[in-house]
């Protein structure tokens, strides 16, 4: 037999717990090694999640932009007055509206505050909370933005050289990498100086229309533009901020890796080295080489998971703690990240456990007689 | 011997080559009987500890065979051998060897778990064994709040849990004060006469003759006939006469010494008397 049987002596947990100062910085250095990890995935999507407010919130079921374009931030879209027309007249569209949309800055005064906007010019207004859409001559901003500009409503900002009043406020749209804030699209014309023209086209499909069968519709029919379901286009949108990140999670991910391997194998290897003669009681007493080995696997199995628990725990805690400290951080937790933490925390224990095993199984069972002192 | 639990042949472990090249233990021959308490004495270095080794399968032979009731323990596979060593031997050890991280009753708990046994049946055998013992309040105190009787008294119940046919004993009294000591030699004694539990002992400890049945002596990695040895005329050591360094003719009879310290310590000391009898002729080493 070369298991123990069940309901024997939990060997892992009780080594492990008879250093627990040891044991307990081990936990805590896996888990901040993880964290790294954790936190910064949680950043990205939850930036993620912010920039796609706008598309998420306009009800459109198909989204057309010139063709080739699949995303709003990044690029710029053009389709003349005549296109949106064009697309009106495809079987099965129930309704489209066009918007215009420019990347800027928001000033309250020559010396003020200033913040970036990703400035939608017609279209819906979605997650307003406060005051009203905006008409000619007015914008509405991000709860955050306007905040920190300290900008109400009926006070007046610069934007592209116009000054516009203030109508109300949406949230949910503020990110590090800036907020969406509205203005009527006469308003954009007028300021970016462009008539008949629009950005983006926000398609209604009629009802029994299947989204994606209708943009490839007026793909098919409508020249120079590229349609693409609502869905489809955010996750295009997601994509830009997944490809700006990817290199820095990346890199993260291989610092998480390095710590924890660090610290696991520290753990692990200065806890077989200090409970060696342990080992080579039990070899004496019938433990197998091979059930040597799965305790100290155990033992960093724990660890680590016990690391990664924690990390868990401590995202979740800064998800909640941080949006109270800055409103653009925001951190949001998917199942995919966890997925890939769990992942990176599996690839520690098993090379963390590598030195410390080959150290166990070399352990003879006849060491047990050597004398202590 | 009758039926014996242990045949040993032709055993011989050697350490290193060429020049570090030891041998530890020479072709040793022996049979242990059933019940029988064996006592292994000898100088430091003699080879005890790697014959005890050897016998209890801690330690592979370079030769010889080593028969526990019919098996060759040292033909076994590095799989077959642990789980026959958990079931068929206990080990008793001068540093107790109790495992800090676990209760006195965990340590019983752990070589039953290695034998096969867990969960309810192996926690009231180690209660059953700790209670038989004297240890009832003891049995959840971890191993560095008992003291030196009482760990040896653990060890020996965990030595005995899965009904061993050998006891392998290394000084077993060397850590106790003289009651532990005798309480120990006591135990060891009711396990070979009332459980027929084979037990092999090795040690310094003059005391432990009276409990052993046979007592062997190991020299230079060989068994030695007991009987057919001499002591030193001043240390008091106990030497092989063909292979003592020094010796003494005195007439009416030899001398053997462990050393030329010895044997000019005798001479300085006793020349007197000597110069009475008649001149003795020191002898040069064998």
């Amino acid at each position: 037999m070369t298991a123990l049987p069940f309901g024997a002596v939990p060997l892992v947990r009780r080594q492990l717990l008879a250093r627990r100062g040891r044991t307990l910085a081990g936990v805590l250095g896996i888990a901040v090694a993880l964290l790294l990890v954790l936190a910064l995935k949680a950043i990205f999507a939850g930036m993620e999640s912010r920039l796609t407010a706008f598309i998420d919130g306009t009800g459109a079921d198909v989204i057309v932009a010139q063709e080739g374009v699949t995303t709003m931030h990044m690029t710029q879209s053009a389709l003349a007055a005549g296109t949106v027309e064009a697309i009106a007249g495809v079987p099965g569209v129930a309704s489209t509206e066009g918007f215009l949309y420019k990347g800027a800055f928001v000033e309250t005064g020559p010396n003020g505050k200033s913040g970036i906007v990703a400035l939608v010019g017609g279209g819906p207004v979605p997650n307003l909370i406060d005051g009203r859409a905006p008409r000619s001559g007015e914008i509405v901003l991000d709860r955050v933005l306007a905040d920190t500009l300290g900008a109400g409503e009926g006070d007046v900002v610069r934007v592209l050289g116009a000054r516009l009043r203030v109508s109300g406020q949406v949230e949910g749209t503020a990110a590090i990498t800036g907020s969406f804030a509205y203005v009527a699209r006469a308003t954009l014309e007028q300021v970016l100086k462009v008539r008949n023209v629009v950005s983006y086209a926000l398609v209604r499909a009629r009802p029994g229309t299947d989204a994606g069968e209708l943009a490839a519709r007026i793909n098919r029919d409508v020249a120079g533009v590229t349609a693409s379901t609502r869905a489809s286009f955010a996750a295009s949108e997601r994509r830009v901020v997944g490809d700006m990140s990817t290199d820095i999670v990346r890199g993260m991910i291989l610092v998480g890796f390095v710590i924890g391997v660090a610290v696991a194998g520290l753990v692990a290897y200065s806890q077989v080295l200090a409970q060696l003669r342990d080992y080579g009681i039990l070899r004496a007493l019938g433990l197998s080489a091979r059930r040597a080995l799965m305790i100290v696997a155990g033992q960093v199995a724990l660890l680590v998971l016990s690391g990664f628990v924690l990390a868990l725990a401590l995202t979740a805690l800064l998800a909640a703690v941080l949006p109270e400290l800055s409103a653009t951080l925001v951190l949001s937790l998917r199942p995919v990240d966890v997925a890939q933490a769990a992942a990176v925390a599996g690839a520690v224990a098993l090379v963390a456990a590598l030195v410390p095993v080959i150290h166990v199984v070399r352990v003879e069972p006849a060491s047990v007689f050597r004398r202590t002192s | 011997m009758s039926d014996p639990v242990v045949t040993v042949r032709g055993l011989s472990k050697t350490f290193g080559e060429g020049e570090t090249r030891v041998e530890a233990v020479r072709d040793v021959d022996l049979e242990l009987g059933r019940g029988e308490i064996v006592l292994v004495m000898g100088p430091s270095g003699s080879g005890k500890t790697t014959l005890l080794s050897m016998l209890g399968g801690l330690l592979r032979p370079t030769s010889g065979e080593v028969l526990v009731d019919g098996t060759d323990i040292a033909a076994l596979s590095e799989r077959e051998l642990p789980p026959f060593r958990a079931r068929s031997f206990g080990f008793v050890f001068q540093d107790f060897n109790l495992l800090a991280a676990l209760t006195a009753r965990e340590n019983v708990e752990v070589a039953l778990n290695l034998g096969g046994s867990a969960g309810g049946e192996a926690h009231e055998r180690a209660d059953q064994l700790l209670t038989g013992l004297g240890l009832t309040g003891r049995r959840e105190f971890g191993v560095d709040k008992l003291s030196g009787g009482e760990k040896q008294r653990v060890a020996i119940a965990r030595a005995i849990a899965n009904h061993p046919r050998l006891i392998f004993a290394d000084e077993p009294t060397a850590n106790l004060d003289a009651a532990h000591g005798a309480e120990t030699m006591r135990l060891l004694r009711g396990l070979a006469k009332d459980e027929g539990t084979t037990v092999v002992i090795v040690s310094h400890d003059q005391r432990l003759r009276e409990v052993a049945d046979r007592v062997l002596w190991l020299d230079d990695g060989q068994l030695k006939h007991l009987e057919a040895l001499v002591r030193d005329a001043v240390c008091g050591m106990l030497l092989d006469p063909a292979q003592a360094p020094a010796s003494l003719d005195s007439g009416s009879e030899t001398l053997y010494f462990c050393s030329r310290g010895c044997l000019r310590e005798f001479q300085e000391s006793a020349a007197p008397e000597l110069d009475r009898g008649g001149p003795a002729r020191a002898r040069p080493p064998a």
